[in-house]
């Protein structure tokens, strides 16, 4: 069944139920992948996977119930699931549909045909043997994968709001493993776009040095030190602790930020920006979650907190409007709120210029366990790192097998200085994160 | 859920192409979780997951594709999919199909669709509220109950049709505690593969006292100091110290692509000779336990390391190949949407010998890690880290004031040498792993360890 009829059938079931308040959110992927090893593919994904979530308002409670059976019979019983699920509910929020007829940003999406299935296993294969080929420490273990991913959104509901979105995507991923004696190291690089676009030498080529740079090197020596975290840890750290930006969490208790808008957050070289539209993002979208529209918004600028990220039901609550980042993590997800592409505005320092600024200190530039290692509450974190020692301004010996600890709500006021060097690297799904380097003042380094 | 009939003819399209393997599978789950937050019931998350892939091999290629059109044109296309993607070549097996039941080695009483939303609020609201007022410092709690109904069935061409249902059940309860202005957190999340019977023996109540107990004390903590150090790891949820620094090492998916540490290694001193350490998917009702694996093996008990020796890796069918070695019934997937692979069931150190008190006393300077958050580990270094939601200072022997923020790093083959002590109380703790495959409920477990020298990340 398709969901153009499996809608029908449901909105009948509502109306019958005497249901005025509804909407349907229906997503589906469908994604292919093809896996290198050992100069051979030894695995081929292809996956359809997705469904339909129907939600509705019953005496002021929104109740939510999801399938992936595009059945008759689920399409009747989401609605009495919604229904029975909104009974029990005690929230005292508002609720709201986003009505139909509101302006949108019209979008570029710098469409490309997916490709085909020989045109994946031709560029994994590629990969593979420029990876073998830059490097004579490249050994087996060494693994490459070519994707791509076709993703449809439609949103409709009771107010008038009939939404369709769709959007293609292809890679490349590159993952090298190195030896070096008894040693072994490994890295990854990821590369979005059309696959006759990527320069898969130079990212075969970057992989393997960022993968062989780890052989050997030192563990860091216990201390508080100035720390320069390269962009993709910055951005690693964004992601983690984005949460606190988010108004829900505000109004739940659960961010410092709660009363903040207005007020001194950051140090004065701190702007960051939520952009929906942003040319690196590569699911940039015009509506949020909720249907709403969505548009760039400065959430931090200069230092001073902006404004904290809404929903209609979170900005309701604060007597605002919503900005658009109603937010769904699957399908059948209740709405909560997060950013689309977050990224730290770029400064004027070159990376040469933040080494010398730091004269020594940390250059941290891989984070590991931040599920675990950092709370995004209390905003404390102790993480597991990689990078280098910076001695007299300039990155020297490798270090790794240490942690980097701090707080974040300290960290965004302790910033002293910001690279020019913006990157965003790979999406999470639909939300990106990115940050050019930053130097941090004194944060504190257990390792030897 | 599909015909024995059916799967046979999907199976016969899947090596219609010439693969030596085939492999039907298909589920139907319903995921039930009620959220409450700010003293009050504020979502349901109901939500029916189903669909179906077909796996085919030949040699050492795999190809995969899935579906959420499980009519029989639908498994058709989707096996049709997978032949076309192996190649060309003609088909080499018949297909005998025989039912096999496995039996039940875990018994459920009380299925979730047979309790009703009031029952399951109130058991929610008995965990939320106790920790809601054990302390006035509590600013807010965030409480889950959920339940998850799986129902699998398994075709393949070694002549397998089986089915398994899969119900587990799991309430979380996380407490904020507020001090100076600062916010602290505290957790209880205990989990098994029951329905709602589960409750006769875990105490909601208790459940709740125990997060915002934790949330209590770490909001009057200082930070814990950084450096190398002996720490004592407490059982239970400790466990996941060997879950991150060794087991996703020992999982095929790592060794057969000489992507762990410990590959080639079988037979060879790799841990202290205290630690013998055990996958088993067939303790009854427990979070992590099978009737089968998602490749239809049935679950197994697997010794994976006795006193120190590698003995066994996690092994699935697949990369069972590669190895040249049998499945261990250790092949998982979180949906019908991932590629199964290795994973690990209920993992866990035995029970050894040493008391308690000995290895704490045994300890002059160091930390006591009561309560351990998650991890993650890249089997290819062997480099792990896992953070601790509740540790104390151990000064000459004794357990000491509380300290906050610290995690635990380090390289798995060293830590395993300098697990020196082992106590005598094993229990586990439950965890939701992620990988590959998805997000799949596991197991951790120990008794109280002394790893004798480890990096502790603080400040």
């Amino acid at each position: 069944m398709d969901f153009n009829t499996f809608k029908e059938i449901a909105i009948a079931q509502a109306q019958s139920m005497g249901i005025a308040d509804y909407e349907l959110y229906y997503k589906v992927s469908q994604s292919s992948s093809v896996s290198v090893f050992q100069h051979e593919v030894n695995e081929f994904t292809a996956s359809t996977a997705g469904g339909v979530c129907f939600r509705c308002i019953v005496n002021g409670r929104m109740g939510y119930a999801s399938t992936e059976e595009l059945s008759e019979a689920q399409a009747k019983a989401v609605v009495v699931r919604a229904a029975e699920n909104a009974a029990v509910l005690e929230s005292d929020e508002p609720e709201f549909l986003c009505p139909g007829g509101q302006e949108y940003a019209s979008l570029d999406l710098h469409p490309y045909a997916l490709p085909s299935t020989e045109a994946l296993i031709a560029a994994a294969l590629d990969a593979q043997e420029k990876l073998y080929a830059a490097d004579p420490a490249v050994v087996d273990g060494t693994q490459t994968e070519s994707l791509m991913e076709h993703n449809e959104i439609a949103i409709c509901n009771s107010k008038g709001l009939d939404l369709h979105y769709a959007n293609n995507l292809s890679g490349l991923v590159t993952s090298a493993v190195v030896r070096s004696g008894e040693e072994t190291e490994d890295d990854y690089g990821v590369k979005l776009g059309a696959l006759e676009c990527i320069d898969i030498g130079k990212l075969a080529a970057d992989t393997a040095a960022s993968a062989k740079a780890k052989l050997g090197g030192d563990v860091a020596p216990t201390g508080a030190y100035p720390v320069i975290f390269s962009p993709k840890a910055m951005a690693d750290l964004l992601s983690t602790f984005c949460g606190i930006f988010s108004s829900e969490s505000a109004q739940k208790g659960l961010s410092r930020l709660a009363d903040q808008e207005g007020e001194i957050i950051a140090s004065p070289m701190v702007t960051l920006v939520d952009d929906p539209f942003h040319k690196d993002n590569p699911m940039p979208i015009n509506f949020d979650a909720e249907g709403c529209p969505t548009y760039c918004k400065k959430v931090i600028e200069n230092g001073r907190l902006n404004t904290l990220l809404y929903n209609m039901k979170t900005a309701a609550v604060a007597g605002k409007k919503t900005t658009g980042n109603a937010f769904k993590s699957g399908y059948s997800s209740s709405v909560t709120v997060l950013p689309f592409t977050m990224y730290l505005a770029p400064g004027e320092y070159s990376e040469e210029a933040l080494l010398q600024k730091a004269g020594s200190g940390v250059y941290i530039n891989a984070l590991g366990g931040l599920h675990a290692g950092a709370n995004s509450i209390s905003g404390d974190f102790s993480l597991q790192s990689a990078g280098f020692l910076i001695e007299d301004g300039r990155k020297t010996t490798h270090v790794k097998s240490f942690t980097v600890a701090g707080n974040f709500y300290d960290l965004m006021k302790n910033i002293t200085a910001v690279g020019s060097n913006l990157e965003l690297p790979m999406p999470l799904g639909m939300t990106a994160f990115g940050s050019p380097s930053v130097l941090v003042e004194n944060l504190s380094i257990a390792g030897k | 859920m599909i015909s024995r009939e059916v799967c046979k003819r999907v199976l016969q399209k899947a090596v219609s192409t010439g693969a030596d393997y085939a492999e039907l599978f298909a589920e139907n789950t319903a995921n039930h979780t009620i959220s409450m937050i700010a003293k009050k019931v504020d979502a349901i998350h109901d939500t029916i997951v189903a669909g179906a892939a077909v796996r085919v091999y030949k040699g050492l290629r795999s190809v995969m594709a899935s579906t959420v059109d499980t009519t029989e044109e639908g498994l058709l296309r989707c096996a049709q999919q997978a032949a076309e993607a192996l190649g060309q070549g003609e088909a080499q097996m018949d297909i005998v199909l025989r039912e096999r039941l496995f039996g039940d080695i875990h018994p459920v009483k009380i299925t979730p669709a047979s309790s009703s939303n009031p029952e399951k609020i109130a058991v929610l609201k008995d965990g939320y509220f106790a920790a809601q007022e054990y302390d006035p410092s509590i600013r807010q709690v965030a409480g889950r109950l959920l339940e998850v109904d799986h129902n699998i069935l398994i075709a393949n061409t070694t002549g397998i049709y089986a089915q398994d249902r899969q119900i587990r059940t799991r309430i979380s309860i996380v407490a904020v505690a507020e001090k100076d202005g600062e916010a602290q957190t505290g957790s209880c999340a205990p989990g098994r593969r029951m329905g709602m019977e589960m409750f006769d023996t875990i105490d909601p109540h208790a459940v709740g006292v125990h997060a915002a107990k934790q949330a209590v004390t770490m909001a009057g903590a200082g930070y814990c100091p950084a450096g190398v150090m002996p720490v004592a790891i407490e059982n239970s949820f400790g466990g996941v110290i060997f879950h991150e620094a060794c087991g996703h090492s020992l999982e095929a998916t790592s060794v057969a692509y000489g992507q762990s540490q410990f590959a080639g290694k079988l037979g060879q001193k790799i841990a202290n000779e205290k630690v013998t350490a055990i996958d088993d998917g067939t303790i009854p009702n427990a979070w992590g336990s099978i009737n089968i694996d998602d490749e239809g093996t049935p679950a197994q008990k697997n010794v994976l390391i006795e006193n120190g020796v590698l003995k066994s890796y996690m092994i699935d069918r697949f990369n069972g190949r590669r190895m040249g070695m049998a499945s261990t019934g250790n092949a998982r997937r979180q949906s019908y949407a991932y590629t199964p692979t290795s994973r690990m069931t209920n993992t866990y150190i035995a029970a050894g010998q040493d008391k308690n008190e000995d290895i704490i006393a045994s300890i002059e300077y160091g930390l006591y890690a009561k309560e351990m958050g998650g991890g993650s580990v890249n089997p290819v270094t062997g480099e792990f880290n896992f953070a601790v939601s509740e540790g104390y200072i151990i000064r000459g022997g004794k357990i000491c004031e509380p300290v906050r923020g610290a995690s635990l790093v380090g390289k798995g083959s060293e830590i395993l040498q300098n697990i020196d002590m082992v106590g005598t109380d094993m229990d586990m703790g439950q965890g939701m792993c992620g990988s590959s495959s998805g997000s799949i409920p596991t197991n951790v477990g120990q008794p109280l360890i002394r790893v004798s020298s480890i990096t502790v990340g603080g400040r």
